[in-house]
């Protein structure tokens, strides 16, 4: 757990015990959080992106610095803002394991978990706000509306059987529909979990 | 206190030579001559320092040589009076200096070099920005003031009372209480969603973290016109400078959204030394111009703050070009 805010850091620590996890480390600045990284290879990290003693993106360059030793180590990135920028740069090694919200989805605690776990299993969680700024844009192949909405669901971490509920279709017919999209953005068949994270990157880089 | 006793003591010398002239028995009155003496450096002393109070530049020089002219005219005028008169023989020196004078007067009201010119031109465009940049910033604080109070301030104040009234009804009506927090929570999340957009204006987190280079390439991936960068803008870029640049590609791109129907831009960042070279080209139908719309003027004058210029190139038919340069050593 890496947060400089004490409130906040001692908040979601409280959170995540109560959920069963046990806190391993809980530090306040980016160097060590990379020792910490390094040394406990944690089964998923929460991350705050503005980290002492710079400020600025400390969390978020400690964590793909950690990433790139210790290949999908499992790490979910919180801020006040965010940025496709920076989910691209975290997504960009394809290795899954990888979440980016806003801090402000700790407020609802039971979709913050979720969020956790999938991560933490090697999955993606990509916060709503950036996957809507790319519904808003243009081209991305010749996929159907309905395609497209299942992507966006794909792009925020959702399984099938979630963005079946979500938009009220058989978890078949979302398997199709995820079949159909990782043929056209030219996805070869292999694990689907890493097609799903390959997927969503080929839709923040268009 | 000096000066006091400097003429003190020439007073007490022209008494003294006058007490001897007196007991030496009178006759040609020779003790003008030291009066004559003291009286020539007293007025040197006096005119040299009035002269010398004008600003410098071309009228002290000016000042001075009058002072001089007038001063040696004067002791020639006097010489000749205490010389008992005679053929007016100052008239020389009269027309000499005089004609002197007009000469160097004629000159020094000729209209100013190239140089003081640039000069004068750079006081005022500098007096015009600061202005121009104090009245900005006070009108921002007012609106990021105003953003703040009717956004995430009257949110929060709405998210204490619904926590109030949650707080009541916990225990005679649980399921309103369970009702009344969800909408507390997502009024926190809007009152959160408020303050993320008014810092944006204030000042982008990217540009924050990684400067001026990553935070345009963060800013051109939320654009509807696919926009390339290239190039990178000189590391260390002081702040002023980064976010008047910063906010200056921002608004041409925002140009080039809305107006400019282009299918793509470019934004370039050139490696020039000793200054931030940043072109924005786009593919649209051009026509922009800075007299209409408040946008880029106002780009413009936040550039001038920092000693930067923007220069618009938008034929009709396209393709807009905007050039903007920050010189990045200290100014001369």
């Amino acid at each position: 757990m890496a947060e400089d805010l004490t409130l906040l850091r001692d908040g979601l620590i409280r959170m995540l015990e109560a959920y069963g996890y046990e806190v391993v480390a809980a530090v306040d600045n980016g160097p060590d959080l990379l020792h910490a990284l390094l040394d406990q290879r944690p089964d998923v990290a929460v991350v705050d992106v503005r980290l002492p003693p710079t400020h600025t993106d400390e969390g978020l360059r400690a964590a793909l610095a950690a990433r790139a030793e210790i290949p999908g180590l499992p790490v979910l990135v919180l801020s006040q803002y965010v940025e496709r920028l920076y989910a691209r740069e975290l997504l960009a090694d394809g290795n899954g394991g990888i979440g980016y919200l806003l801090k402000d989805r700790v407020s609802d605690i039971g979709e913050f978990i979720d969020n956790v776990n999938r991560v933490a299993a090697g999955g993606t969680a990509l916060d709503p706000t950036v996957v809507s700024k790319l519904l808003h844009q243009h081209q991305l192949g010749d996929l159907t509306p309905r395609e497209r909405e299942v992507l966006a669901h794909m792009a925020q971490g959702r399984s099938n059987a979630a963005i079946g509920s979500a938009l009220f279709i058989t978890e078949k017919a979302v398997a199709k529909h995820t079949n159909s999209i990782f043929a056209k953005l030219g996805l070869q068949s292999s694990d689907d979990d890493n097609r799903r994270v390959l997927a969503v990157l080929r839709y923040l880089d268009n | 206190m000096r000066k006091l006793v400097l003429v003190g003591v020439a007073a007490a010398l022209c008494v003294a030579v006058t007490l001897v002239w007196a007991l030496t028995g009178g006759g040609e009155f020779w003790p003008r001559w030291v009066y004559f003496g003291f009286g020539t450096l007293a007025a040197g002393v006096f005119v040299f320092r009035r002269a010398l109070r004008t600003p410098p530049g071309r009228r002290r020089w000016l000042a001075v040589d009058a002072a001089f002219c007038g001063l040696l005219i004067t002791v020639d005028l006097t010489v000749w009076v205490l010389s008992g008169g005679g053929y007016f023989w100052p008239i020389w020196t009269m027309l000499g200096f005089s004609s002197i004078l007009g000469v160097h007067a004629l000159v020094a009201s000729r209209p100013p070099g190239r140089r003081e010119r640039e000069l004068a031109a750079r006081v005022s465009a500098l007096s015009r920005s600061r202005r121009g940049a104090l009245d900005r910033q006070a009108a921002e604080l007012k609106r990021v003031e105003r953003d703040l109070h009717d956004g995430a301030q009257a949110r929060l104040v709405s998210l204490a009372l619904t926590l109030g009234l949650a707080g009541d009804l916990l225990r005679r009506d649980p399921d309103r209480a369970a009702l009344l927090l969800e909408e507390a929570r997502s009024t926190a999340r809007s009152a959160l969603d408020d303050l993320r957009t008014v810092m944006h204006t204030i000042h982008p987190p990217v540009l924050a973290d990684r400067g001026l280079g990553d935070a345009v390439r963060a800013l051109v991936l939320d654009l509807a016109v696919p926009v390339t960068v290239t190039g990178e803008p000189p590391a260390s870029l002081p702040a002023a400078t980064e976010t008047a640049a910063y906010f200056a590609v921002a608004e041409c791109l925002g140009n080039v959204v809305k107006h400019a129907v282009a299918t793509s831009a470019e934004v370039a960042f050139a490696d020039v030394p000793d200054a931030l070279w940043i072109t924005v080209t786009d593919d649209g139908v051009g026509g922009a111009d800075l007299a209409h719309g408040s946008g880029l003027r106002g780009i413009a004058d936040r550039l001038e703050a920092v000693d930067g210029t923007l220069v618009l190139e938008s034929p009709l038919g396209g393709p807009t070009r905007v050039t903007i340069t920050v010189p990045l050593t200290a100014s001369s």
